[in-house]
C-alpha cells in the first residue's frame, strides 16, 4: 500500500503537471524564451530597413583623405560586430555635388545614402560637409563622426612629417600594468567581476520566476480543498502535518521541474542559435553569458563557481522550502483566493527586493547595509550569492545565511504547523489572529 | 461499539456541546438530530478527530479514534466536500486511496455504486458538471466506497428528490443490516423515522431527548385521534385533557394529553356517524417539536 505522504506528493504534482494548461503554458514560455535568446535572427528574418547598407559617396578634393577614411569606416564597422546594421559601402565618387544630391533625391531606399564632402582647409586641415536627404540614425553620426575625426588627426600627423616609426607609435595603445597588491587577484578576474555585476542578477532571475509559481501552487491548492470542505475529508484521513508536508513537498519538486525546464528551454535557445547563427547586437546579455562560460574556464572565477554554484543551489532549494511553508500558513489562515492573493504580495516583493539589491549591489560597492541584508532569510537567496559573486562577502558569509534560513525553516515548520493544524479547518474570519496566536501558544 | 462519554467542547466562552453522551452499536442506525447550531456537526467533527474535545471521551470499542482507524470510518459533510475540478473517478480514487484502498478494489466498488445509484455515465465527468443531485450521490459513494464500519452522515438528503432518497434509504439499511453502524443527522424527521432506531434530541448542545425511537414515542403520552364523519367537533373540544383539535381536508386530529382521553371522545361521538376513528402515536416531528420547545422556554 502506498504512503499517504507520497500519495498526496504525487496527487499535488498530478494536479498541477498533467494538465494542459501546464503543457500550454510551458510551450510558451519554452517558445518566448528561445525566442528571445534568437530574437536578433528573428528581426533580420523579418526585415526591415536595417538590412540595407548604407552607400556613403565621397567626393575627395584633398586626394588622400578617402582612403584613410574608409579604413576608419571599416575598422568602426568591424569592432561593432560586422552585421548588417553597420555596413557600409564607401563609394569613391567622381561625380559632381549636384550629380550626388540628385542621386540622393532620387534614391530608392530612403535614407540609405549620405553624400560626404572632403575639402581641404588651411585653418582647419579638413572641412567635410554631410548631404543626406533625411535625418540619419544617431550611430550611424557617430560612427561617421569619429571616423571623419581620426582621418583628419592622421592628414594632420602625416602633414607635420612624423617619421614612421614614430607615427606607429603614436597610433599603438598605451600598455597598462596592472598591478594588485593581493597575490589572489588578477586582471581576468577584475573584467569578469565588472561583467558579473550585470549578468549574474539575469541568470538568478528565474528564482523569482519559480518563487511566484510556488507560492501561488500551494495558496490555490490549499484554498481549493479548503473552500469546498474537501479538507474536512482529507484531513479525516491524513494528518494536519502529513498534508501540509506532502503540499510543501510537491510544490518544491514542481518548481524544481519546471526550473530544469526553464533551463532546458534556454539550452535549446542557445543550441538554435548556435546552429543557426546571430549578431551579438540584440543579443547582448545572452552573448555575454555565452562568452562568459568559455572565459569563465580559465579564470579564477571559473574555479570559484564550483562552490558558488552550490552554495548557492543550496539557498536557493531552503529558501524555497522557507516560502513554501509561509505560504502553506498564509493559505491555511485565509477563507478565500481573495484573501490569499492580497497575502501573497508581500511575499512576492521580498523576494523581488533581493533582486533589485542584487543589482544595486555592483553600483554601491562594498555597501554595509546591502551586506547586512545579504543575511537577512528570503532575501539572502538571490543578494547573498551576488555579492560573492562579486567578491564583496566570502564563502563564509553565504554559509551564514544558510545556517539564518535553516533556523527560519525550522521555526516555520515548528510554529507554522501549529498554525496550520488549527487554519485549515477554520472557516470564519471572526478573531482570526486570536486563533491564530492561541494555536501558537498551544 | 462507538461511545461518546460526557463530551463538552468550547470554543472560547461558547459551550458548542454540552456533556452529551450517547452510545451506538454495530448494526444500529442512530439519529442525531437538533436545530441549526445546536451542536451537531461540531459532535461529528469531535467523532472524526477535527476538533479535540474540551473534555470527556470519544472511543470506538474502547480506544481512541485516530489515525489508525478512520480507514474503517466513512463520513459526509453537510456541505459538498469534493474537490469539484476532478472527475468523478479520480475523486472516488483520491477519497479511496486516502481510506488505504487500492486502485482496483477502489474501481470494482466504485463501477457497484455508481450503477446502483444510476450515474455510470459520470465516471469520466468533472463533479462540476453534476447536478446538484448527482454530486451529492458522488458524495455519498465516496463516503461509503470503503465500506465502513462506522459511517457519519451529516444531511446525507439534502438536494435529493424522494426516488434517490429511497435509494439511499436501501443502501443505509443494507449496510447496517451487514453490521455497519451509522450516525445521521437530518432535519427531515420523516427521514429520521424511517431508518433510526435510536436518537438523541441536542438543543444548544445538551441532550434534550434521548433513547430508543419506541420507547420514546411509548413514554410521549400525547396521542393523536383520527377521526372521520359527521360529528359536533364542540362536544369534542370541551373534553378534560383534549389538547387541540384540527380539521383537515376530510378528517379531524384530535390531540389527546394521554391514551386515558382516548373513551371518553369516543363515548362523547359514539351516537353520532363516524367511519374512521383511529389513535395513533404521535410523529417524531411532533415530539422534536414539543422538546425543542420546551428546551427553548427554559
Amino acid at each position: 500500500m502506498r504512503s499517504k505522504l507520497n500519495y498526496l506528493i504525487s496527487i499535488s504534482l498530478k494536479r498541477k503537471i498533467k494538465t494542459k494548461w501546464f503543457v500550454i503554458a510551458n510551450l510558451l514560455i519554452a517558445i518566448v524564451i528561445m525566442g528571445i535568446i534568437n530574437i536578433d535572427s528573428i528581426i533580420n528574418l523579418f526585415g526591415g530597413e536595417f538590412n540595407n547598407k548604407t552607400n556613403i559617396y565621397v567626393v575627395d578634393e584633398t586626394n588622400i583623405a578617402f582612403d584613410l577614411f574608409k579604413s576608419q569606416v571599416d575598422s568602426s564597422s568591424n569592432m561593432l560586430g560586422g552585421t548588417s546594421s553597420f555596413n557600409y559601402n564607401v563609394i569613391k565618387s567622381d561625380k559632381s555635388i549636384d550629380e550626388l544630391k540628385y542621386i540622393l533625391e532620387n534614391d530608392e531606399e530612403e535614407g540609405s545614402s549620405i553624400v560626404l564632402n572632403f575639402k581641404e582647409s588651411s585653418e582647419n586641415i579638413l572641412n567635410v560637409s554631410m548631404i543626406t536627404k533625411e535625418y540619419i540614425d544617431l550611430v550611424d553620426t557617430q560612427i561617421l563622426t569619429t571616423a571623419i575625426n581620426n582621418t583628419k588627426s592622421t592628414i594632420a600627423i602625416s602633414l607635420s612629417n612624423i617619421p614612421e616609426e614614430v607615427l606607429n607609435s603614436i597610433y599603438s595603445p598605451v600598455k597598462i600594468e596592472r598591478i594588485f597588491l593581493e597575490d589572489n587577484k588578477n586582471n581576468e578576474d577584475e573584467n569578469m567581476e565588472i561583467i558579473m555585476t550585470t549578468v549574474f542578477p539575469v541568470v538568478i532571475l528565474p528564482f523569482f520566476m519559480l518563487t511566484i509559481f510556488l507560492v501561488q501552487m500551494i495558496g490555490a491548492e490549499v484554498n481549493d480543498e479548503k473552500m469546498t470542505k474537501g479538507m474536512e475529508i482529507i484531513i479525516s484521513n491524513v494528518s494536519p502535518k502529513t498534508h501540509f508536508f506532502a503540499k510543501v513537498i510537491a510544490g518544491n519538486l514542481f518548481v524544481i521541474i519546471q526550473g530544469v525546464l526553464l533551463f532546458l528551454y534556454a539550452g535549446l535557445g542557445m543550441l538554435i542559435r548556435n546552429l543557426f547563427g546571430g549578431s551579438n547586437i540584440t543579443g547582448g546579455v545572452i552573448t555575454e553569458i555565452g562568452s562568459l562560460v568559455s572565459s569563465v574556464i580559465d579564470s579564477n572565477i571559473g574555479s570559484s563557481l564550483i562552490y558558488v554554484i552550490p552554495l548557492t543551489l543550496l539557498l536557493m532549494l531552503i529558501t524555497f522550502l522557507g516560502y513554501s511553508l509561509l505560504a502553506g500558513i498564509l493559505a491555511s489562515i485565509t477563507t478565500n483566493t481573495e484573501d490569499f492573493q492580497q497575502l501573497q504580495t508581500p511575499i512576492i516583493i521580498i523576494s523581488l527586493l533581493g533582486y533589485y539589491l542584487s543589482m544595486m549591489a555592483g553600483v554601491f560597492k562594498g555597501s554595509l547595509f546591502i551586506k547586512i541584508l545579504s543575511f537577512i532569510p528570503f532575501i539572502s537567496a538571490i543578494l547573498s550569492p551576488s555579492l560573492l559573486v562579486l567578491g564583496q562577502i566570502g564563502v563564509v558569509e553565504v554559509i551564514i545565511s544558510i545556517v539564518l534560513m535553516v533556523i527560519t525553516v525550522s521555526l516555520l515548520i515548528k510554529y507554522g504547523l501549529r498554525i496550520y493544524k488549527v487554519g485549515i479547518l477554520n472557516y470564519s474570519s471572526k478573531n482570526l489572529w486570536k486563533k491564530m496566536f492561541k494555536a501558537l501558544k498551544n | 461499539m462507538l461511545k461518546v462519554d460526557k463530551v463538552t467542547k468550547f470554543y472560547d466562552d461558547f459551550k458548542a456541546v454540552d456533556n452529551l453522551s450517547f452510545t451506538v452499536k454495530p448494526g444500529e442506525i442512530f439519529g442525531l438530530l437538533g436545530v441549526n447550531g445546536s451542536g451537531k456537526t461540531t459532535t461529528f467533527r469531535m467523532i472524526m478527530g477535527l476538533l479535540e474535545p474540551t473534555s470527556g471521551n470519544i472511543t470506538w470499542n474502547d480506544k481512541p479514534i485516530d489515525y489508525s482507524v478512520t480507514d474503517n470510518i466513512g463520513f459526509l459533510t453537510e456541505e459538498r466536500s469534493l474537490l469539484t475540478k476532478m472527475t468523478v473517478l479520480e475523486q472516488c480514487e483520491f477519497y479511496g486511496t486516502l481510506k488505504g484502498m487500492s486502485n482496483e478494489k477502489i474501481n470494482e466498488r466504485l463501477d457497484i455504486l455508481l450503477d446502483k445509484f444510476g450515474v455510470s455515465e459520470y465516471k469520466y465527468k468533472k463533479i462540476k458538471e453534476l447536478s446538484k443531485g448527482n454530486q451529492q450521490k458522488i458524495q455519498f459513494i465516496t463516503a461509503i466506497l470503503n465500506e465502513p464500519k462506522l459511517l457519519i452522515l451529516d444531511e446525507p438528503f439534502s438536494g435529493l428528490d424522494p426516488f434517490n432518497v429511497e435509494l439511499f434509504k436501501e443502501e443505509i439499511l443494507e449496510m447496517a443490516k451487514n453490521g455497519s453502524m451509522i450516525i445521521f443527522s437530518s432535519h427531515r424527521m420523516e427521514h429520521v423515522e424511517l431508518f433510526c432506531k435510536k436518537i438523541v434530541v441536542i438543543m444548544k448542545g445538551k441532550s434534550v431527548l434521548e433513547g430508543y425511537l419506541t420507547d420514546i414515542k411509548e413514554k410521549y403520552r400525547k396521542k393523536n385521534i383520527f377521526i372521520k364523519g359527521n360529528i359536533d367537533v364542540g362536544e369534542i373540544s370541551n373534553i378534560k385533557g383534549v389538547v387541540e383539535v384540527k380539521k383537515l381536508p376530510d378528517e379531524y386530529v384530535v390531540q389527546i394529553e394521554d391514551n386515558d382521553i382516548t373513551n371518553e371522545v369516543f363515548k362523547a361521538i359514539k351516537n353520532q356517524y363516524i367511519t374512521k376513528f383511529v389513535v395513533e402515536e404521535p410523529s417524531l416531528n411532533e415530539i422534536f417539536v414539543s422538546k425543542v420547545g420546551e428546551s427553548y422556554e427554559k
